[in-house]
């Protein structure tokens, strides 16, 4: 009996006991292709996966290697409370973060005034252009050694190697963010009577800001790059500093810590920009 | 011919288009997009470009608004030359040109902050527009938590707020489902009806055209130019009952014809 399904008619013939025909390919939920995830099973990957390198890291630890080649979790973060106690740790993240805020701030602000000049006015652009494609692909670490002769080895030479190694980056992705924006929007704010300063300010940075933001988010490891070149050839405090310090004395335990401290700075600064950039586009947020 | 209209432009119009050329020069060589357009808008008409894809309507609705130089011609509004871009000729482009982090309101505003209206005298205004395009509680939405047709509403009011001497729309409807577009025609008669405003709007759609205009320019492309001009014969207060009209039907199937 095919068609005909009336309803309070009863089939005459039982459905077929073994598999029934099917149509189309069923989709596994956890590996469809471009499919989506349920929070639990995010939170549930991910606690499995951050679970999956400790548990690696303690039999490595354990098993292959030394203590005095590669320390055991524990023994690191063991390693960590003893630099936490003593100073150190505070003394070094604070001399690393400063530089870094320093040496970004001003690659970020001559970033977004120049980048968003060569993506709006192609006079500029037509500028800046060979100059741009030029510098950036001298390897600014190839510039420690200038920098150092010009600035000495106080603090000044490791902010502008910091500054050599991300303004040209910062630059050309913000350019970029600045030339996508609409046409349209800023033909609209033209027909609205808007002069070029008003389009600028009004239309053009506001809408690149989430973009300047999130250019800036993926070049603070390049920054991050950039500090630890300059601490590792002259200085006298900071992370990358301790970490050589450490190696003098053969404490693995302290450089694993010191390495642990670059990814929770990473990631905290990478999740509070993530933050500013969907505060700043409300008009993305699902 | 149910009434072909005289070129010359009487001395009271609004818009004078004169002459007009536009040429684009490419790598593959040069493109006459344009070739001597003569157009003429009276004070209060609504008059509608009508023509296929690439006819270079758009690209003379750009140049009335402003937005691009014409290679040769004239364009006066009031009699006053157009060099660029300004809030006497406001503009409504197809979609997608509100700002996305204004709300409805602040949109409105935007033409009227720019023209250093202050804060009554501003909201005022908007409260009034919004009250003629039916938006008074959708004020506070962003333009993505609202329909298609809404938003062009929102551009139309927006457009409409710092007062311009003629509005120019730039198929306003193309990207709207059936329903919802005729709805929106209504709409713009009752606001031109309410406002009195000036209106010279670009459309492929034949109906659209005879049914909201006071007079059809029809262009044909390569290169483009004005090859018919048509006068309608309805008042500013008709409505959906003049569709049945004969003189509709007719002007309808002969603009048809026209566009091949």
């Amino acid at each position: 009996m095919i068609g005909v399904h009336d309803a309070g008619v009863v089939a005459v013939e039982p459905p077929r006991q073994k598999s029934a025909a099917t149509r189309g390919r069923a989709q596994s939920p956890l590996w469809r292709i471009g499919g989506t995830l349920d929070v639990r099973w995010r939170i549930g990957l991910g606690a499995l996966g951050v679970l999956g390198v400790v548990l690696a890291w303690q039999a490595a630890a354990t098993s292959i290697a030394s203590p005095s080649v590669l320390p055991t979790p524990a023994a690191t973060v063991a390693a960590l409370g003893a630099l936490w106690s003593d100073g150190t740790l505070a003394e070094a993240t604070v001399a690393s973060t400063q530089r870094i805020a320093i040496g970004f701030s001003i690659s970020v602000a001559v970033a977004v005034v120049v980048g968003v000049a060569i993506g709006t006015f192609v006079s500029v652009e037509g500028f800046f252009e060979a100059q741009i494609a030029f510098l950036r692909y001298i390897p600014a670490s190839a510039l420690t050694p200038v920098f150092l002769l010009w600035f000495g080895i106080g603090e000044s030479p490791k902010i502008w190697l910091i500054v050599a190694g991300t303004v040209f980056f910062n630059i050309l992705m913000m350019a970029d963010v600045a030339r996508s924006v609409p046409k349209e929007l800023i033909n609209a704010a033209y027909t609205l009577g808007a002069g070029r300063l008003t389009v600028l300010r009004r239309v053009v940075l506001r809408h690149a800001a989430p973009g300047l933001i999130d250019a800036a988010r993926v070049n603070l490891a390049a920054a991050w790059l950039m500090l630890v070149v300059a601490e590792l050839l002259a200085a006298q405090s900071g992370l990358a500093f301790e970490i050589i310090r450490a190696q003098r004395f053969r404490a693995v335990d302290d450089m694993f810590g010191l390495l642990l401290v670059f990814g929770v700075i990473g990631l905290a600064s990478d999740l509070s920009l993530r933050w500013l950039r969907n505060r700043s586009a409300p008009w993305l947020r699902a | 011919m149910s009434g072909v209209a005289t070129s010359a432009p009487p001395a009271t119009a609004k818009l004078v288009v004169t002459g007009v050329s536009k040429t684009f020069s490419s790598r593959r060589g040069t493109v006459d997009a344009l070739r001597d357009v003569d157009l003429h808008v009276e004070d209060g008409e609504l008059v509608c470009l009508l023509g296929a894809s690439g006819c270079g309507k758009s690209t003379l609705l750009s140049i009335i608004g402003g937005l691009e130089a014409a290679s040769s011609g004239t364009v006066l509004v009031e009699g006053e030359a157009v060099v660029g871009p300004g809030s006497d000729r406001g503009m409504v482009f197809q979609g997608y040109s509100l700002f996305p982090w204004l709300t409805v309101a602040e949109n409105v505003a935007f033409g009227l902050e720019v023209a250093g209206w202050d804060r009554a005298r501003r909201a005022a205004k908007v409260e009034d527009l919004l009250a003629i395009m039916s938006l008074t509680t959708f004020a506070d939405a962003l333009p993505r938590e609202l329909s298609g047709g809404m938003r062009q509403r929102v551009a139309i009011a927006r457009a409409l707020a710092p007062e311009p001497d003629i509005l120019l729309l730039d198929e306003p409807f193309g990207a709207l489902d059936a329903q919802t577009r005729r709805h929106l025609q209504d709409f713009l008669l009752t606001v031109w009806r309410r406002t009195r405003c000036t209106i010279l709007m670009v459309t492929h759609d034949v109906e659209e055209a005879v049914y909201l205009s006071n007079r059809v320019y029809v262009m044909a492309p390569s290169p483009g130019h004005v090859a018919e001009i048509v006068d309608v014969p309805f008042g500013p207060d008709r409505g959906p009952l003049v569709k049945r009209d004969r003189r509709f039907l007719d002007l309808r199937d002969e603009l048809g014809d026209l566009l091949g």
